[in-house]
C-alpha cells in the first residue's frame, strides 16, 4: 500500500498541523486525522502484527471493527494497550508503537510462526502439550503448565502496564426520554422526529464527529452545523460516546472518552466517563459493518474494506493506494471506485455478480473504470505489500484462475452486517435475512427500535425515513404505553438496486489458500472445516474451539463468514446453524472506567467520630475498624504499641482512663409499644426495665444464633436508646427495621439511627467517679447510691452541656459511657481529660479496650461470628423461659444443644513467659482432626496477670478438658503452645469493682 | 453555651478550585443545623399532618418526598411516616398516642451545592433523575453517595445535603472533586 495525502478535501484541518511518534519515529498529521489515517498518510503499511503467525498487518478498516491497527499508546503506567488505530484520534504529541512484535511490527522474528502454520491450526497447542505421551500417561497436564507461559508469550496481543493507572475516571447519572445510538442519517432524522414531539433526547455517537456514514459518502454539511443543528433542536448530544450495553428495564451503559484526544489534560479533568443513562424509549441507529470475504492471503497490509477506502479519502484525504482492486458482492462499492478514480487512483472494478443493471455499470465504465463481471479475488502476491492480485472467474458454480492485475491495494466489500449487539444484549435473537445476506434483529417487547442501516436500509434516503418513523414510534410508546412495531420492508426505495451475492470464500476446489476469517485471532476458513471435521457441529463450540468472534473485536468482523463457511460444511444454511449471542460490552471498557472514582482514597468512605480531630491532636495513632477510624493507642515519647496498650489497661484499672467509644451503634427506640418491641427482639425480659436503667441484652438471628449484644437504656415510658456493636450497627438497624415492617407492622414503634447524633466516652477506673464530680454542678446526682451500676441519668455540666450517662462498663471497672450530641464531643472530652489527668489518668484506644475486655471475658465480634450460640458463649441464663423471643424456637434445636460444641473459654499459657496467637487452632494433645478442638478469637499481655492470656471456643467447654494436656497450635507459623483452659472471667470474676 | 463543632473544621478551605474563570457549582456547609424528626403512626397521619401544617402556618402539610419552606424555617416529608422539621421551629409538643419527635440536629452534616451546573455534578454521584420534571425546587429525594444514604433537598438556594455526621469529610472530598471540572468556588 502506497497510501498518501491528497492536496485537497476532507473533514480535516490542514492548518493545525500535529507531530506524534510512531514507534520512535516522529511523524506529522493534521486535527481531524485518526492515529490510523495519520500513519496510511505517512505511508506506513505494516501497524501490527497478529495474534497467533505474526503475519503483518495494515489498516483494515475505518471503525471499531479493526482488527489490523491494534496498537499500543502512551509509556510506562501511562500505556494502553490493543487500541484501535482507527478511533484514536490523532492529537500533538500522541505516542504510539506497534505490539506483538519483535524487535518491530517491520521486522518480528515471532513471525517464523508463519512457517510453521500449517502444523499451527486450531487445538493445535491443547492437542500437543496436554497429556504428552508418554511422558504424562496418567500424570495429568503438568507439563502444560510449563509450556504455557512460553506459548502465551509467543502469542498474544499487546501487555498491559503493571503499574498503577494514574488516570481518573469517573461514573455519571442521567435520563431521558428517547436515547438515539448512532448519528448517521437515521440517528439524526430519529433525534429530530422524537424532539419534535416534545420529549427530552439524548443523542449518542462514538466518533468525535457527528454524521455516521455522511462523514464519508456525504461530507457537505460540516459536523459543527450538525450539532448546532441538533441542539438548537433541544436535542442533547454526547460524541465520543459509546453505548456498549442495554441492561434491564432499559438501563444502557455509555462510555463517554473525554481526555483520550487531548495532549496535556487539565488533572481535574477524568480520563473516561462511565455513563448510566435510564432512557423511556430507545433508538437504534447502530448503521451497519462492511464484511470482508476469505480469499488467499487476504490479511496483507493493502487489504481493507471498500467504505473504509472511501473513508480515508473523503473525510481525511488520504488516497489508500494508487492502484487499487475494489472487489464487491453488491452496489454499495461502486460509488467508492467512483470516488477513487476521481481521486486520481487507477481502479478497477471486481463484481462477483455475473449480472449488474446497466445503470450502475455505464457509470463505472464511462468514466474508465475496469470492471469485471462475475470476478473475485483470490490470492494476494506479496508479503508485507499487496504487490499482485490473482483474480478469479466464476462458471456459475464454481470459482477458477483466470487472470491477475499488479495493484497496491484490495479494498474488499462482502455486503454489510448491520450492528445488532446491543439487541442481542436484551436477549434479541438475531434473525438471518437472505435477500440482504445478513442478520437483523429479532421482535422485541421493550420499548427499543431500530432504524437505517442496523435495519437492513441501504439507502440514504431510506435510513432517512425510517429514522423519522423510528422517532415517531417512540413518542407513540411514550405517551401511548405501548409499542408500535415497524418492519423495515415497509420503508420504500430502502434496498439497492441489484441483489446481493451471498458470498463468503473464494477458493478453487483443489487448492489451499490461508484465507482468514477471524483477523484477530488468526481464524482462517480452514481451522473453520477443521473444526466441522473434528465433531464442532454447534455454533458455540465451533466458536470456543476455533476462538473465532473471540477478542476485542468481538466477532464483528469474522463471525458471518465463520458460520457461512461452517453451514457450508454442514450441508446446512445458515439460519439452520445458529448464531452467537452478543455479550456486552459492544466495544473494550477500561477497567478505570468501571471502577469510576472508586479507588486510592475514594475506593471506599471512612467515617471519623467528632472526636477524631481531637484524638489526633492527642497523640493517637489511628487505626481503621471497619469503616470507623479509630484511636489505637496513645503512645507517649519513645514508647511502641505493646508499651503503649499495657500502661493504658494498667492505668485504667488503678486510676482512670478516658476512651472514645463513639463508634458503637446507637438506635433510638420510641413509641408506645417500644417495650413490647425489645421484649420480642432481646432474649432476656424488657418489659418491666425501669425508667432510668440499662440492661445488657443479646439478640438472635431467627436460627437461634447469636446477632448482636449492647446496652439499651430506658429513658421513658416510651422511649429508649439502644447500643449495639460497632460492627454490627447497621445489621442491626436493618434488621429492627424489617422486623417492624413485614412482622409486626401493628406496633407503634419508630426506630432511628442515631449513631452519628452523639459522641461517646468511656470513663472507666476507681477514679471514674471522681472524674464526673469534678464536671457535674450536683455531685449527689452521681453518687454510689443515686446512681448505681446499670443506672441512667440525664445531667447537666457545669458548662450546660446536656450528658446522658449510664453506668455501664466494658472494662470490668466502676465505669461510665458518656453521651454528648456530636459536635459538643471535642469540648466535653477536653473537660473530662483536664481532669482525668490530675487523677494520674490516661487516654486509652482500641489495644487496651481489647486487653480490658478479654481479662473480663466479654465477647465482641470476634467472637460472635455467626456460629454462636448463647450457650457457646456462657450467655446461657440470658434466655428466659417465660417468653418468646426472635429465635427462641430454633435455638432449642438439638444441634444447637449438644454439649460437645465449642464454648467460651479462657487460655493461659501453661509456661507463663509463653505467648501465643489469635486465630490458633486449640487442640488436644491426641486429636488428630486437622480442624482441631476449638481456636483462639482474642489475646493479649494482661497487666494484671502479669503473662499472655487469650479467650476463645473449645469443644465441650473448660470442664471437658480439666487436667487434659491442651495446644495452641499455628500451623502458619510453625508455632505449637502448650496452654491450660481457664475461666473466660480471669479478672475479678465476681465483679466486685463494677459497684465500687 | 457551648460552641457547636463542624463535622468539616480543619477541612474547609475557601477558593477556587478546578477549571478556571468558570463557576459552575459552588459547595458550603451550612453550621448549626437545627433539624427535629416527627414521626406518627398509621392512623395518626392525617392528625399529625394537620398539626404540622397549623404550626408552619401553611394549609396542608407537603406530600412524600415535598418540602414546604417558609422563611428560614421548612418541612420535609423524608419517609411516608417521618418528617424533618429543618430550622428555629419552637419545639413540636407531640403526645406519643400521635406520634414522637426526635432531634437529630447533630446527626447530620448540611451542605449545599448550588450554581449552573450543581444538578450535572450531583449526578455524577447519585443516580436519582434530577431533572427540574422529575425533581423540581420543592423535592426531596433519599440517595445513596459515595455508598453512604443521604437526603437532598432541592431547595430554592440549590441542593441542600443532609449527610451523616461521620461521613461528612469524606463525602465533601469526593464533591469536591468531582466538582472541581465545572469550576468550584468553596464559599
Amino acid at each position: 500500500m502506497t497510501g498518501r495525502r491528497v492536496s485537497t478535501g476532507g473533514l480535516i484541518d490542514r492548518e493545525r498541523s500535529l507531530e506524534f511518534s510512531w514507534n520512535g519515529e516522529r511523524l506529522e498529521g493534521f486535527g481531524g486525522d485518526t492515529l490510523a489515517s495519520a500513519l496510511l498518510a505517512n505511508g506506513k503499511s505494516v501497524v501490527g502484527r497478529s495474534f497467533k503467525y505474526h503475519r503483518p498487518r495494515g489498516v483494515m478498516s475505518a471503525g471499531v471493527e479493526e482488527s489490523g491497527a491494534l496498537v499500543t499508546l502512551g509509556r510506562a503506567e501511562w500505556s494502553d494497550a490493543n487500541v484501535r488505530a482507527t478511533t484514536q484520534e490523532l492529537y500533538d504529541g500522541l505516542v504510539a508503537k506497534g505490539q506483538n512484535a519483535w524487535p518491530s511490527v517491520e521486522f518480528d522474528l515471532g513471525s517464523v510462526n508463519n512457517l510453521f502454520g500449517r502444523f499451527l491450526a486450531a487445538g493445535f497447542y491443547y492437542k500437543t502439550f496436554m497429556g504428552i505421551p508418554p511422558l504424562e500417561w496418567g500424570t495429568g497436564t503438568g507439563a502444560w503448565m510449563w509450556y504455557e507461559k512460553f506459548i502465551r508469550k509467543a502469542a498474544g496481543m499487546g501487555r498491559a502496564s503493571r503499574l498503577p493507572d494514574p488516570d481518573k475516571y469517573e461514573h455519571a447519572h442521567d435520563y431521558c426520554d428517547v436515547l438515539v445510538v448512532g448519528s448517521g442519517p437515521a440517528g439524526e432524522a430519529a433525534a429530530i422526529a422524537a424532539a419534535d414531539k416534545g420529549l427530552d433526547v439524548v443523542l449518542v455517537e462514538q466518533d468525535s464527529m457527528l454524521g455516521g456514514d455522511n462523514l464519508v459518502v456525504d461530507t457537505s454539511q460540516s459536523p459543527v452545523s450538525r450539532l448546532a443543528h441538533l441542539e438548537s433542536q433541544g436535542i442533547r448530544v454526547m460524541t465520543r460516546t459509546t453505548a456498549f450495553g442495554i441492561y434491564d428495564n432499559l438501563v444502557v451503559g455509555l462510555l463517554e472518552r473525554i481526555s483520550d484526544h487531548l495532549t496535556d489534560p487539565p488533572t481535574y479533568l477524568p480520563r473516561q466517563r462511565f455513563w448510566t443513562l435510564r432512557p423511556r424509549f430507545i433508538v437504534l441507529a447502530t448503521g451497519a459493518i462492511e464484511r470482508h470475504l476469505a480469499f488467499g492471503n487476504n490479511d496483507r497490509p493493502g487489504v481493507m474494506t471498500a467504505m473504509a477506502g472511501r473513508a480515508y479519502l473523503n473525510r481525511f484525504g488520504v488516497l489508500v493506494g494508487d492502484k487499487v482492486v475494489v472487489a464487491t458482492t453488491n452496489d454499495s462499492a461502486y460509488e467508492v471506485a467512483v470516488d477513487l478514480h476521481h481521486a486520481g487512483a487507477v481502479v478497477s472494478l471486481l463484481d462477483a455478480r455475473a449480472q449488474v443493471s446497466s445503470i450502475l455499470t455505464d457509470v463505472v465504465q464511462s468514466i474508465g473504470i475496469d470492471l469485471h463481471l462475475a470476478s473475485a479475488p483470490l490470492d494476494i502476491k506479496g508479503r508485507r505489500a499487496v504487490r499482485r492480485l490473482l483474480i478469479a472467474k466464476s462458471d456459475g458454480s464454481s470459482w477458477r484462475q483466470a487472470f491477475s492485475k499488479e495493484c497496491d491495494s484490495v479494498l474488499v466489500s462482502g455486503g454489510w452486517s448491520p450492528v445488532i449487539n446491543l439487541l442481542s444484549h436484551r436477549g434479541v435473537r438475531p434473525i438471518w435475512h437472505r435477500d440482504n445476506a445478513c442478520f437483523l434483529a429479532g421482535p422485541t417487547d421493550e420499548f427499543i427500535t431500530v432504524a437505517g442501516a442496523a435495519a437492513g436500509i441501504w439507502t440514504k434516503a431510506g435510513c432517512i425515513k425510517s429514522g423519522e418513523n423510528a422517532g415517531n414510534i417512540a413518542s407513540s410508546a411514550i405517551n401511548e404505553k405501548s409499542l408500535y412495531k415497524l418492519s423495515p420492508t415497509s420503508i420504500e426505495n430502502s434496498s439497492w438496486s441489484n441483489p446481493i451475492m451471498p458470498l463468503y470464500e473464494i477458493r478453487e476446489s483443489n487448492k489451499k489458500l490461508k484465507s482468514f476469517v477471524d483477523f484477530q485471532h488468526d481464524v482462517s476458513a480452514e481451522d473453520v472445516r477443521l473444526a466441522h471435521r473434528e465433531g464442532y457441529i454447534s455454533v458455540e463450540h465451533l466458536k470456543r474451539y476455533t476462538t473465532l468472534g473471540m477478542a476485542t473485536d468481538g466477532g464483528k468482523m469474522g463471525n458471518v463468514i465463520g458460520l457461512a463457511l461452517m453451514a457450508e460444511a454442514a450441508g446446512k444454511e445458515i439460519p439452520d446453524i445458529g448464531a452467537t449471542v452478543f455479550r456486552p460490552p459492544y466495544t473494550p471498557v477500561s477497567i478505570g472506567a468501571l471502577s469510576g472514582r472508586s479507588t486510592g482514597k475514594y475506593f471506599r468512605p471512612l467515617r471519623r467520630t467528632s472526636l477524631h480531630n481531637w484524638n489526633i491532636a492527642h497523640g493517637a495513632v489511628m487505626v481503621e475498624t471497619g469503616l470507623w477510624q479509630r484511636p489505637w493507642y496513645y503512645p507517649q515519647p519513645g514508647e511502641t504499641l505493646s508499651e503503649a496498650y499495657v500502661r493504658e489497661a494498667e492505668t485504667t484499672r488503678h486510676s482512670v482512663g478516658l476512651c472514645d467509644v463513639t463508634s458503637l451503634g446507637k438506635i433510638s427506640v420510641q413509641g408506645p409499644d417500644a417495650s413490647e418491641f425489645l421484649n420480642r427482639i432481646y432474649t432476656n425480659p424488657f418489659a418491666k426495665l425501669p425508667i432510668g436503667k440499662a440492661r445488657y441484652g443479646i439478640m438472635l438471628r431467627d436460627d437461634g444464633v447469636v446477632m448482636d449484644d449492647g446496652t439499651t437504656w430506658r429513658l421513658t415510658e416510651t422511649d429508649y436508646f439502644m447500643t449495639t456493636t460497632t460492627a454490627h450497627a447497621a445489621q442491626v438497624m436493618a434488621w429492627l427495621e424489617e422486623l417492624l415492617q413485614t412482622r409486626w407492622s401493628d406496633l407503634r414503634v419508630h426506630v432511628t439511627s442515631v449513631s452519628d447524633a452523639w459522641a461517646g466516652i468511656a470513663v472507666a477506673g476507681p477514679q471514674s467517679r471522681a472524674v464526673l464530680e469534678s464536671n457535674v454542678d450536683n455531685t449527689e446526682d452521681i453518687s454510689n447510691e443515686n446512681f448505681p451500676f446499670m443506672g441512667v441519668r440525664e445531667i447537666l455540666l457545669k458548662d450546660g452541656t446536656q450528658c446522658r450517662i449510664a453506668r455501664i462498663s466494658f472494662s470490668g471497672e466502676l465505669a461510665y459511657e458518656v453521651y454528648v450530641p456530636a459536635d459538643f464531643g471535642p469540648h466535653v472530652m477536653e473537660k473530662l481529660w483536664t481532669t482525668a489527668k490530675n487523677f494520674g489518668g490516661c487516654l486509652y484506644g482500641l489495644e487496651a479496650l481489647g486487653t480490658l475486655r478479654i481479662e473480663k471475658g466479654h465477647v465482641t465480634g470476634a467472637e460472635l461470628d455467626g456460629r454462636v450460640t448463647l450457650e457457646d458463649a456462657a450467655l446461657g441464663k440470658m434466655a428466659s423461659p417465660n417468653k418468646s423471643f426472635i429465635g427462641s424456637t430454633l435455638s432449642r434445636r438439638s444441634e444447637l444443644l449438644r454439649e460437645d460444641r465449642p464454648q467460651l473459654v479462657g487460655i493461659f499459657p501453661k509456661d507463663r513467659m509463653a505467648t501465643f496467637n489469635a486465630g490458633s487452632i486449640l487442640k488436644g494433645a491426641t486429636s488428630v482432626v486437622e480442624c482441631g478442638d476449638g481456636w483462639i478469637t482474642a489475646v493479649t499481655h494482661s497487666p494484671e496477670l502479669g503473662h499472655w492470656i487469650g479467650i476463645g471456643f473449645i469443644s465441650g467447654g473448660r470442664r471437658a478438658w480439666l487436667d487434659k494436656q491442651v495446644f495452641s497450635s499455628d500451623p502458619v507459623r510453625n508455632m505449637d503452645v502448650e496452654v491450660e483452659i481457664v475461666s473466660p472471667h480471669m479478672v475479678d470474676p465476681d465483679g466486685v469493682r463494677l459497684h465500687g | 453555651m457551648v460552641e457547636r463543632i463542624s463535622a468539616l473544621i480543619g477541612h474547609y478551605q475557601f477558593g477556587h478550585f478546578g477549571k478556571e474563570e468558570q463557576v459552575g457549582v459552588v459547595l458550603s456547609e451550612l453550621p448549626n443545623l437545627s433539624l427535629i424528626q416527627v414521626a406518627t403512626w398509621p392512623e395518626n397521619f392525617q392528625e399529625l399532618s394537620f398539626q404540622l401544617a397549623k404550626s408552619y402556618g401553611i394549609k396542608n402539610a407537603p406530600e412524600k418526598g415535598k418540602c414546604a419552606a417558609i422563611g428560614d424555617i421548612a418541612l420535609l416529608h423524608v419517609e411516608p411516616l417521618k418528617w424533618w422539621c429543618y430550622g428555629p421551629l419552637a419545639p413540636l409538643e407531640i403526645p406519643i398516642e400521635t406520634g414522637a419527635s426526635l432531634d437529630i440536629s447533630h446527626s447530620r452534616a448540611h451542605v449545599r451545592l448550588s450554581g449552573t451546573e450543581a444538578h450535572v455534578c450531583l449526578n455524577r454521584l447519585i443516580s436519582v433523575d434530577l431533572r427540574s420534571s422529575a425533581c423540581p425546587v420543592g423535592s426531596i429525594v433519599s440517595t445513596s453517595l459515595h455508598h453512604v444514604g443521604v437526603t437532598i433537598w432541592h431547595s430554592k438556594d440549590g441542593y441542600e445535603l443532609f449527610v451523616p455526621r461521620g461521613f461528612a469529610i469524606d463525602l465533601w472530598d469526593i464533591l469536591k472533586a468531582t466538582a472541581e471540572q465545572f469550576g468550584l468556588d468553596i464559599a
